[in-house]
């Protein structure tokens, strides 16, 4: 069990014309995954979900708030002392060609976290052995085949596969997958979604997803929940097949309405909602962090920031003065 | 760096009003072409046919190693060495078969007749230069008399796309957003009032709401232009936006080709049925999603006999081993598959 409560981060820039300015990555993020659960965060570039994924896996700091694994806080600890509870977050990365070492066949690749775990729990060699190819195994690859080459010699789809054996090896209890299909080729995509679902399920390892892409979010964890993040605040949470399809933040309605329609198979939604300009980060805010790009704000919100809440007759929590169900997504047509 | 966000693309590609201009017609005929490896010259692109009606927007999709961005390339007589143009032609309206031309009447046609929006345009620019610089630099190198007229125009251009021109000419790419930076692309790509133009990926590495934004720019610009343009992208709703007609590609070969909406809705060649098929959706059940078996060829390994998409196809059938499929029209559809001629003549 992870649970992250109130996380903030804010970067300050340094040197150039804009020093000591300040950006807030997060503000203020609360949310927990149970074993084999599942949640994914969506949003623009720019909003604070890669900053979020790196602080729970330890690679980035944070300035308040607590992330508490298996029960144990992390912020009294010191770093050394944090390593072997960040061990059991283990992260996947966007980009497989640049996360593994060129110059390393996929068993040397293996061969160094296993050789850490053997160590921390008193294993030999020939498990060692063993369990690069029971990892292997477990992603869907041929150890026979694949322990001898290098990342160059194995394709895109194959080279995530081997980037999340790795991750496997040091028997995490939860991966991040930053964006983790989206350099994969298409084809290839599903297989590698579908791996993440079905460690979920067989080997009850948690997932936390973060894209921009929805539907693939819902593909890993329709069962989870569904974070929206804009400039560092979570503005809608749920369910994932409520959000989807009940969204009531106009930002949520914004992502969703923005995705591309297969026509032929499929028609528009009726009420898009479309924002009325582009990611500022750098003006100051008073209100509701969206205010400006909105089409429903009103006076309210540019003076007074909405929270995190739940609401009458509103199916999952939102920050959003003005709650109102919108139908956004595409539909299939009937009869294809 | 605020400006209007315009709708997003929510109706369907509709076909294109009469053109101001007269759009030029592409008639692409058996163009294969091969790059020099250790293995001796392999095909990149193989046997291709494709013609791009006037004033139509025509998607290309395939994955990493089909073959897109070298058929587009090809579009320029671009291809450059280990790869050639080994046969085919590429006849453009206005300016003939492109395969044909060289030197200074081959730099003119680029630019002046056919305009590229390189594949992440968004770091194509020269960093150490204003986009102004630039501007007057490829008006300087196509010999535009009239630099003021030039930048008037991409004033234009650049406002038109929901842009302030002028800071934008003053900017260096640095300043500029994934955004704003692909239309400084686009406004490169037209301003020399070009009526054919190639995107190479415009939407890749932009997030959903941007990327929702170029496309609409896409269409509309394309429309109010009249211009006939080709997008190459590995997403399909990419060009489910803003194409009129679909070629998929797979392994060098065009596999399938038709009106966007009918390949969508009743995809024939196994390899479109089986991408569709691999989208994640974002309503009904999940587990109607399924992955495509085994992985795409890549140059090393593009069958050198028989059907490309044979290893991973589930209609394979022995004359598929030996025989490539022709490709074969059935009105605008056009389908290179044995099993579906099979299906039809039964």
């Amino acid at each position: 069990m992870i649970t992250a409560t109130g996380i903030t981060r804010t970067f300050k820039q340094r040197g150039g014309v804009l020093a000591g300015r300040e950006v807030k990555a997060l503000r203020g993020v609360d949310f927990s995954i149970a074993k084999g659960g599942a949640a994914s965060f969506i949003g623009e570039s720019g909003c604070g979900k890669t900053t979020l994924g790196r602080i729970i896996a330890g690679l980035e700091s944070y300035d308040g708030g607590e992330i508490a694994i298996d029960g144990a806080p992390m912020t009294p600890l010191k770093p050394k002392q944090r390593q072997p509870h960040f061990r059991k977050i283990q992260m996947i990365h966007q980009d497989p060609y640049s996360a593994l070492n060129p110059t390393r066949t996929i068993h040397q690749t293996l061969q160094a976290p296993l050789a850490l775990r053997a160590r921390q729990t008193g294993r030999s060699k020939q498990w060692m052995e063993e369990r690069a190819a029971e990892v292997l195994s477990l992603v869907g690859l041929d150890p026979g085949s694949v322990l001898s080459r290098y990342p160059h010699q194995l394709s895109g789809g194959m080279r995530q596969r081997v980037v999340i054996a790795r991750a496997l090896t040091v028997d995490p209890e939860m991966l991040v997958a930053d964006e983790a299909v989206s350099m994969i080729d298409v084809s290839l995509r599903l297989g590698i979604l579908a791996l993440l679902k079905d460690l979920r399920e067989r080997l009850g390892v948690a997932v936390l997803f973060i894209t921009h892409d929805v539907a693939t979010a819902r593909y890993i964890g329709d069962d989870g929940e569904l974070f929206v993040i804009y400039r560092g605040q979570v503005v809608e949470r749920g369910p994932v097949d409520s959000v989807i399809a009940d969204p009531v933040h106009p930002y949520t309605q914004s992502l969703l309405s923005a995705i591309p329609v297969l026509h032929g198979l499929e028609e528009p939604g009726e009420q898009p909602v479309v924002p009325l300009e582009s990611l500022d980060e750098s003006r100051a805010d008073s209100g509701c962090l969206f205010a400006r790009r909105c089409p429903f704000r009103s006076e309210r919100c540019e003076s007074e920031l909405p929270l995190l809440q739940v609401t009458d007759g509103v199916p999952q929590e939102h920050a959003c003065f003005h709650p109102e169900r919108r139908s956004v997504i595409a539909r299939p047509l009937s009869g294809v | 760096m605020a400006q209007p966000e315009t709708a997003p693309p929510q109706t369907a590609p509709a076909p294109v009003p009469a053109p101001v201009t007269p759009a030029p017609g592409v008639r692409i005929d058996g163009l294969t072409v091969v790059y020099k490896t250790t293995a001796g010259e392999l095909p990149a692109v193989r046997d291709v046919s494709l013609t791009l009606e006037p004033g139509t927007i025509t998607g290309i999709v395939g994955e990493s190693g089909s073959g897109k961005s070298t058929l587009a390339l090809s579009l320029l007589n671009a291809v450059q060495p280990p790869g050639r143009i080994a046969t085919g032609s590429v006849e453009i309206d206005g300016l003939g078969d492109v395969v044909g031309l060289a030197g200074e009447r081959l730099r003119k046609a680029r630019g002046a007749h056919i305009g590229y929006v390189f594949q992440a345009a968004q770091n194509s620019l020269n960093p150490l230069k204003t986009v102004g610089k630039q501007l007057l630099d490829l008006g300087r190198s196509h010999g535009v008399d009239d630099l003021r007229g030039l930048v008037r125009e991409a004033k234009e251009l650049l406002g038109r796309m929901g842009l302030d021109g002028a800071r934008v000419l003053d900017s260096h790419q640095h300043e500029l957003s994934g955004g704003m930076r692909q239309r400084v692309g686009i406004m490169l790509a037209l301003v020399l009032n070009a009526h054919l133009v190639v995107l190479d990926e415009p939407t890749t590495a932009l997030d959903m709401i941007t990327q929702a934004n170029i496309l609409k720019i896409v269409r509309e610009v394309h429309a109010e232009r009249g211009l006939t343009t080709l997008v190459i992208t590995h997403d399909i709703g990419v060009v489910a936006e803003v194409a009129d007609r679909l070629a998929v590609m797979y392994g060098g070969r065009l596999v399938e080709q038709g009106p966007t909406r009918e390949v969508l809705g009743a995809p024939r060649h196994p390899y479109t049925r089986g991408l569709i098929q691999a989208i994640p959706r974002l309503v009904g059940d999940i587990d109607e999603a399924r992955a495509l078996p085994g992985r795409p060829p890549t140059l090393a390994t593009v069958p050198k006999q028989g059907c490309v998409f044979r290893e991973r196809c589930a209609l394979r059938m022995d004359i598929c081993e030996t025989d490539d499929p022709a490709a074969l029209a059935d009105g605008p559809r056009i389908v290179a598959c044995h099993a579906v001629g099979v299906k039809e003549r039964a």
